[in-house]
């Protein structure tokens, strides 16, 4: 409890940390603290003793201050201690606003006892800690004003970040990419003081994809009650050799609401796509050009799975619906598109193994007049095949092992010229309109320490997936029973080695079933996937 | 559905810009094309691409996995001459005047239409022919990128504008003239016969007329010429408003559509050097190697730096309620 009596103290503040909650030690009695006991409960006796004469050493002090401590401990774990707190006093923030720091707080006001401060404050020390602006955040319980008996004070004291620019690497799965990406970025932390991260990266994927973006992430602006992200971004991806096409975005994305299980953004870009090679297919060359894309995606994702690397307990449900037109203009891309995932991990009691099953499935369909006898958007079909692992993926129906990227599905013959050299045989990957994977998955531990230290396992998979087209009424053609007869599907053997990054799958597959132009081959493969 | 589908992408198709203006397409690079279809009375679908405006490839004639663009060995006219699907200038361009001709309309007029469309008059036209399907920040910000390219191309600056104008339009003027002198009474440019110049003066002139608002000082010249516009009234009727029988029933792919016939094998289309191919797949062996070793590299590294720093496994937990006061 802090001693109102302006007398020096000369001997240095004992503090008990407990992640970095600091209370302070007693600095002795004052006749203002009798009238905070009124009884054995009253936080008096925690923070201070009356009637006791001020110790002189510090040896002293520390015995005083422990046997202080002790005595609350004993408290504390014989029940709740009555306490509540008073004010919240933030100090050392001189560019960052109050009400970004407030705003983190409000458990504080809502707490009876001394634990509940306790845990309280543990939350907000490391919400505050996850803003990212501040390098070191000491949260000081102290006694409130002695006229309010059993009150308390929270000071929270923040240091802003030093170094405001830094920088990171790292290797990433984003649902909207269609493989891993590495990225690099800057960020630029707390430029306008509401605790602002701005950042700047350049991603180079390894489907051929690069982007430029830059963002700004707003933790807590005026009147939402979940942070605001918005984000710039100019994006080229090169699918020449799988579709005889590049696509070019430049857009801008807003994260309008996110919380645990939900979130909603909106997404408007000029997207174009141009074939410099000029040996597409006719259906591409039919949407080549430029397209305004207004769109606005809501993902639910409630993933209870012990790990998203290697999961062995629980399950995952992920739906994600984009509606493309929330736009006045008319001639902007109108589409629907759903995907679903559905993941169980069933552990099975020996050597770490456990069950993997999924099912992964999507649609996409164009709206507005005439949506019957349309085609649907390329870039929004859907693709199997790449180097990711279908166990981690949840972005809808993507991978399938032992199947290249883009390498399954309709087809139609590329543009052939009189070339003895060209291959006769180019065939361009349209996707299709509806997509379904599923995958069984095996792992278990391999029986040697040094594997298990680092988390290295084998597994045995199974999948099986297809692609049909819908639009352009070749819905009426479409059966299920045909669409599963058609399916491809592969199983194998493999190493996964998950790392800090990436997890890392070397798999022997073997094709159980593909089609003619399908680009599958039975052999050694290796995937890399980040965490989703 | 799958064999009408099938059969359509087998048919002589033209893909071209929208139709607007009571053309049938209102760019005057497409119709020409069209034209000289109409004029070699060969069947074909039209087909549009309105969403890719500053396309070279457009137009382009295709027929199941042949395609004649038009940034490709001199245009579209020239392609379908090359490959034999159509050649109505087998015996003009012998003709002294044939080159010099062609040279006018293809510099002049098309500079003088260029102008016109984008410059001179205030651009209402050339938006509405290529823009106009297209949302409308992206048509504009590509309409006014347009503009800008066009005067680089003419060499327009702010301190000549009015010279190059003036330049543009005499050109223009003396390119009529000489046009109707050599049209006469006519039915046809050349021997009274149809030949690609007549199909590529006809696209100009039908934008010109009806494309081109009146306030056009282009379109004024023109129409100082009455055998010209006669010339270009008749054609019009007879190509283009006397219905659509000839875009009709009768489809022939490619190969057999007229004589001389040639497969695709034959196709006379100019094959590449293969010196250079051979240096270009030793290049992109090379670039690919170079790639693969580049990122073997890497992910030695970042599996180095992973391993070694360890495997987290599980989730991050924020409470850890074994530190400070145990309460349960």
């Amino acid at each position: 409890m802090s001693n109102p009596d302006p007398k020096p103290d000369p001997e240095p503040q004992k503090t008990f940390n407990t992640n970095d909650i600091d209370e302070e030690g007693d600095e002795g009695e004052d006749e203002n603290e009798n009238d905070l006991k009124d009884d054995e409960d009253q936080d008096d006796d925690v923070f201070g003793e009356p009637n006791r004469p001020k110790p002189k050493t510090r040896e002293a002090q520390y015995r005083l201050d422990k046997l202080k401590m002790d005595s609350l401990l004993q408290r504390m774990q014989s029940g709740p201690v009555s306490v509540r707190v008073h004010d919240v006093i933030i100090k050392g923030n001189t560019k960052t606003k109050d009400y970004i720091i407030e705003a983190e707080t409000e458990e504080l006001k809502s707490v009876g006892s001394m634990q509940e401060l306790l845990k309280a404050s543990q939350l907000v020390n490391l919400r505050l800690q996850a803003l990212e602006v501040f390098d070191s955040v000491k949260i000081t319980l102290d006694s409130g004003p002695p006229e309010l008996p059993g009150t308390a004070n929270v000071i929270i004291e923040v240091v802003e970040t030093a170094s405001p620019l830094s920088g990171q690497i790292g290797a990433y799965t984003k649902a909207e990419a269609r493989s891993s990406t590495v990225e690099g970025s800057l960020k630029y932390k707390n430029l306008l003081g509401h605790g602002d991260l701005w950042d700047g990266s350049l991603a180079y994927g390894y489907d051929h994809s690069a982007e430029l973006s830059t963002g700004v992430y707003l933790p807590r602006l005026k009147g939402l009650v979940t942070p605001v992200t918005a984000r710039a971004y100019l994006m080229s991806q090169d699918w020449l050799k799988f579709s005889s096409y590049k696509e070019r975005s430049l857009g801008l994305s807003l994260g309008l609401f996110s919380s645990t299980y939900h979130d909603v953004a909106y997404n408007l870009a000029w997207r174009t796509l141009t074939d410099p090679s000029q040996m597409s297919s006719r259906s591409v060359r039919r949407q080549l050009g430029h397209n305004l894309l207004s769109s606005l995606k809501y993902t639910f994702k409630f993933d209870r799975r012990n790990s998203s690397m290697r999961p062995t307990r629980g399950y995952a449900f992920v739906s994600t619906t984009q509606v493309g037109g929330i736009a006045p203009d008319s001639r902007s891309l109108r589409f629907l598109r759903q995907e679903f995932d559905l993941r169980f991990a069933v552990p099975l009691g020996f050597y770490g193994a456990a069950l993997n099953f999924g099912i992964s499935g999507g649609v996409v369909f164009p709206w507005g007049n005439g949506f019957l006898n349309k085609p649907s958007s390329l870039p929004e079909r859907f693709f199997l095949g790449g180097n990711i692992s279908p166990v981690c993926a949840l972005g809808g129906p993507t991978a399938l092992w032992g199947f290249k990227t883009r390498g399954m599905g309709p087809t139609e013959p590329k543009r052939q010229v009189n070339d003895e050299n060209a291959d006769p045989s180019g065939v361009d990957f349209l996707g299709g309109d509806l997509a379904v994977t599923a995958l069984a998955d095996l792992s278990f531990d391999i029986p040697f320490r040094w594997f298990r230290e680092k988390g290295i396992h084998a597994h045995v998979f199974a999948c099986a997936g297809n692609v049909a087209k819908l639009t352009e009424n070749e819905y009426r053609n479409f059966s299920v029973q045909k669409f599963v007869e058609s399916q491809r599907s592969s199983v194998g053997v493999g190493l996964v080695v998950p790392t800090s990054l990436f997890r890392m799958e070397l798999n022997y597959c073997y094709i159980l079933k593909k089609f003619d132009h399908d680009r599958a081959k039975t052999g050694v493969w290796l995937t890399f996937t980040g965490a989703s | 559905m799958e064999q009408v589908a099938e059969r359509e992408a087998e048919e002589l198709t033209l893909v071209a810009r929208k139709p607007c203006f009571d053309l049938p397409t209102a760019c005057p690079l497409c119709l020409p094309v069209f034209i000289y279809l109409k004029l070699a009375h060969i069947p074909f679908r039209l087909s549009f691409n309105s969403i890719f405006p500053d396309s070279d490839q457009i137009p382009y004639v295709e027929s199941g996995v042949y395609v004649a663009y038009n940034n490709e060995n001199g245009g579209v006219i020239d392609r379908l001459k090359q490959d034999g699907i159509v050649d109505l200038d087998s015996e003009f361009e012998s003709v002294p005047d044939w080159i010099s001709t062609k040279a006018m309309i293809s510099s002049w007029l098309a500079d003088a239409m260029m102008y016109e469309l984008w410059v001179g008059s205030d651009g209402r036209s050339a938006y509405k022919i290529y823009y106009s399907d297209l949302s409308w920040p992206i048509g504009k910000i590509l309409f006014l990128k347009q503009v800008y390219i066009i005067k680089q191309r003419l060499g327009i600056t702010k301190d000549n504008a009015e010279q190059r104008k003036d330049e543009i339009y005499k050109r223009a003027k003396i390119a009529y003239c000489a046009l109707s002198t050599r049209l006469g009474e006519q039915s046809f440019l050349f021997d009274d016969r149809p030949s690609s110049l007549d199909a590529t003066f006809l696209g100009h002139a039908f934008v010109t007329l009806h494309a081109l608002p009146n306030t056009s000082v282009l379109r004024s010249k023109l129409l100082e010429h009455d055998n010209i516009v006669r010339y270009a009234e008749k054609l019009k009727m007879e190509l283009i408003e006397s219905g659509s029988s000839s875009t009709g029933a009768q489809f022939h792919s490619v190969p057999s559509s007229s004589a001389p016939r040639k497969g695709p094998s034959s196709w006379s289309s100019k094959p590449k050097s293969k010196p250079k191919k051979e240096k270009t797949e030793e290049e992109k062996t090379f670039k690919r190697r170079v790639k693969y070793f580049l990122a073997a590299q890497l992910l030695s590294v970042l599996l180095f730096l992973s391993l070694m720093g360890g495997y987290d496994s599980g989730d991050v937990e924020l409470y850890d309620d074994d530190e400070g006061l145990a309460l349960d």
